[in-house]
């Protein structure tokens, strides 16, 4: 479902992301991982449609983001790291804005909107403005508008980031039950515990470059770490740099 | 004290770094732009001053009066926006900028925090005044021949007039963010500010000061100005100020060194107050502008339909577009006060075509009546712009940190940027055609004028339109706390300078056609084919111009945001 090839991203005064190749399959929940300024940011928006790439390729269900970027956008649900949204609207507003844009049925809108609103408890606040509500109350609108077309592929960027507990638990259920329904999940994240728990598969950023991938085991077995948790998996390849 | 500048140096620092070349790219383009702009207004200024000063010297016995009755309005002025300015600054400063949060947690007293915000909320709202007020006090002291005590002592008052007006404004902003939220305090301010302007612009047109050419209210206008010596308050700062510069301009010493002393101990005293009340209950005021104030009205329940039902012909993508840029831009209380203007800028400009003198003119009236409706494009053209700057070339920008929504929809940025373009093309092509026609009514022009009128504004609206959300796209500013100041910033200055040359070209295309087609007109003669070949070139010329304003920028707008 997600092929980037030979991705680059060059801003001029430094390579944030270098000749990236990677694949992931429908179904699956991969974990993105990395040091801070590693190019992990870099890649996700330019997954997303928001960056342009200086070279390679992104291909989207089948679909070039280059040639074809507002088809291939439409099989994705976009949940960035910082909830920045439109502050007049109302949460209701922003749904239906969304649920225009990416063309969702208007006989099931309001019964979607209002499911998801129920689900991620912002029923209440559905008629406020977004400006009255708290980071994570914007940070689960912005995922519950990211669900609302039923996205073939959801990219998610540090998806826990100003949720509570039970927000934390309840998105990682939707994303374990999405992935069963063969929504292909991509997310980066700093919590080594959510894709320790959470991914099928882990890549390791590093430098702009994909240092290690595979599944937990995998990645210990690549590390030579036998019991290892993820930390420790991390911080050994960031000190080797590269395994691939 | 040495925290209160060390909480100024981010400031001082940010100044310096924004003078450095960015990505290898010099500011001397701007530098240049905002200087060449500012010693224009600032000449301008000069001149205007020096030359109504010496025409006032040149009237026997009011000549002196109408000098100094000015002065003392101007005083007045400076002191009324310089009160103004510094309370939303001042209401920026203390409560509301996003930095504010970081600087209480240092370990920093708030008393600190204030003074701090305090010398730069005085610095951000009095620079302009201090600036444009030298060109004014320069022509008269070059008038009056003062010796240089006058060129000390006015800056040291208008020092002081900002000392005062600072002072003042804060200890207004500190006990008003203990009552309400600063966030509320300021809509309120803001909109009654605009109502006070509104209200004097029509009072003064309303006067109608060209009657004052006519010699039978010369009498009232004697009396008037024998009122005009009536001296003010000694109890107000702005009569010591006025005492100050008149008495320096008159050479007498003891009197202007006793209203600077005045000037100065209150200018202090008020640093003191405003101090002595930050330290009791700025923190109380700031703690109460973090919490999200209510809402002006009420919210409306969500019922599925208003603006989406109203919109609902439009293709689902736009409307999603459309309905979004409504809501956000009128729920907006930044947006009101411009909205209010806009009404008042086409009453008066529709009141001075009405009371234009048509039937007494000692010129033939045919004649006049079309010159005017001509020179009226380029003035309809010229509002036009101004309107546009205010609110369409901030709105790519107004989408803020939340462009990343339109990045990521399945929707071109082309697509993004004719919506917009169609969204303001719309209401603003009926509000000039609405001003173009109803003004060629009142004027009673020929048909050809009101062809010509409708047909070129036709044309130079979606230009000025294209130009604006193109332009908008390219000097996108997505992290100004501010978007709408975008209108002030280098691109904005460059949009506005563009559209002059685009609004004065096409009209200069067009004058000579229009004469000869008119002249033969009214003489009754057909035109030569050389005359024919000429117009046609010119029209063709003009609405190829507009062609390339609209289509242009917008694609310049898009390859700029695709690369960003």
């Amino acid at each position: 479902m997600i092929n980037l090839q030979e991705l680059t991203k060059d801003y001029g005064t430094v390579v944030a992301v270098n000749k990236l190749n990677l694949s992931v399959s429908a179904g699956e929940i991969y974990g993105f991982i990395g040091p801070n300024g590693a190019g992990k940011t870099t890649t996700i928006r330019m997954m997303g449609g928001i960056l342009a790439p200086t070279s390679g390729k992104i291909i989207i269900g089948g679909l070039d983001m280059a040639q074809k970027p507002a088809e291939a956008k439409k099989l994705i649900g976009f949940i960035p790291d910082r909830p920045f949204l439109y502050e007049k609207l109302t949460g209701m507003e922003f749904l239906q804005f969304s649920a225009d844009l990416y063309n969702v049925k208007r006989d099931t809108f309001l019964e979607k909107a209002q499911k998801l609103l129920q689900q991620f408890d912002l029923l209440d606040w559905a008629d406020e403005l977004v400006e009255a509500y708290s980071h994570g109350m914007k940070q689960r609108l912005i995922i519950a508008s990211a669900l609302l077309h039923d996205p073939q592929i959801l990219i998610i960027d540090e998806p826990m980031v100003g949720l509570d507990p039970s927000a934390v638990r309840l998105v990682k259920d939707i994303l374990k039950e999405l992935a069963a329904h063969q929504t292909t999940v991509f997310i980066s994240t700093h919590t080594l515990s959510i894709a320790e728990d959470l991914c099928h598969r882990i890549g390791l950023i590093h430098k702009g470059t994909l240092s290690a991938q595979g599944t937990l085991d995998e990645l210990k077995h690549i590390a030579n770490l036998g019991e290892a948790g993820l930390e420790e998996v991390f911080l050994t390849i960031i000190k080797e740099n590269t395994f691939i | 004290m040495n925290n209160t500048f060390l909480l100024l140096r981010p400031r001082l620092i940010s100044a310096i770094n924004s003078m450095r070349p960015r990505n290898g790219k010099h500011n001397w383009p701007r530098f240049f732009m905002y200087g060449s702009l500012g010693f224009v207004f600032w000449t301008g200024t000069f001149i205007i001053f020096y030359r109504v000063l010496f025409y006032f010297q040149s009237i026997q016995d009011f000549g002196n009066i109408l000098a100094m009755k000015l002065i003392s309005m101007l005083i007045i002025i400076f002191f009324t926006l310089l009160l103004f300015s510094n309370i939303i600054n001042c209401l920026s400063h203390l409560y509301l900028s996003q930095d504010l949060p970081l600087l209480h947690s240092l370990p920093v007293s708030s008393e600190n925090i204030f003074s701090s915000r305090w010398i730069i909320s005085t610095f951000d709202s009095s620079w302009m005044i201090v600036a444009f007020s030298f060109p004014v006090f320069l022509s008269y002291g070059l008038i009056y021949k003062t010796g240089f005590s006058f060129y000390l002592t006015f800056p040291v008052t208008i020092v002081f007039m900002c000392l005062i007006t600072s002072a003042l404004s804060s200890i207004l902003v500190l006990f008003g963010a203990k009552i309400l939220p600063a966030g509320r305090i300021r809509t309120i301010i803001i909109v009654l500010g605009v109502f006070m302007t509104l209200l004097l612009i029509l009072v003064l047109r309303l006067i109608r000061p060209e009657q004052l050419v006519n010699p039978d209210s010369f009498a009232s206008v004697v009396l008037y100005l024998n009122s005009m010596q009536t001296p003010d308050s000694p109890l107000l700062p702005t009569t010591w100020i006025t005492d100050i510069i008149k008495a320096s301009l008159n050479g007498e010493i003891k009197n202007c060194l006793f209203n600077i002393a005045l000037t100065g101990t209150c200018a202090f005293m008020l640093i003191f107050i405003s101090n002595m009340i930050a330290r009791l209950i700025y923190f109380d005021g700031f703690s109460k502008s973090q919490t999200t104030s209510k809402r002006l009205f009420a919210p409306v329940k969500y019922k599925g339909y208003n603006w989406e039902s109203l919109l609902s012909f439009l293709p689902r993508e736009s409307k999603a577009f459309a309905v979004r840029e409504i809501r956000t831009f009128f729920r907006d209380s930044a947006q009101w006060p411009q909205l209010f203007l806009i009404i008042a800028l086409i009453g008066i400009y529709l009141y001075n075509f009405s009371v234009l003198p048509l039937d007494n003119l000692p010129i033939k009236a045919v004649y006049l009546q079309n010159l005017f409706s001509f020179l009226n494009i380029g003035l309809a053209a010229f509002v036009l712009t101004a309107i546009v700057a205010r609110f369409v070339f901030p709105s790519v920008s107004r989408e803020g940190e939340a462009f990343w929504i339109v990045q990521a929809a399945p929707v071109s940025l082309k697509k993004f940027l004719w919506i917009k373009f169609f969204l303001y093309y719309v209401p603003l092509i009926i509000l000039v055609e609405f001003l173009v026609v109803v003004s060629n009514l009142l004027l009673r022009v020929s048909p050809f004028m009101m062809f010509l009128s409708t047909i070129t504004l036709f044309c130079l609206v979606p230009a000025v339109v294209g130009m604006a959300v193109g332009l908008g796209a390219v000097y996108a500013d997505f992290k100004s706390e501010n978007p709408a100041q975008a209108a002030t910033s280098f691109g904005g200055l460059l949009f506005m300078v563009l559209c002059f040359c685009l609004i004065s070209t096409v009209v200069i295309l067009e004058a000579g056609p229009v004469y000869s087609i008119f002249m033969a007109d009214l003489r009754g003669q057909g035109i030569s084919l050389l005359q024919l070949t000429w117009s046609v070139i010119s029209f063709v010329f003009a609405f190829l111009l507009c062609l390339l304003a609209i289509f242009y920028p917008i694609y310049l707008g898009e390859k700029k945001l695709r690369i960003r």
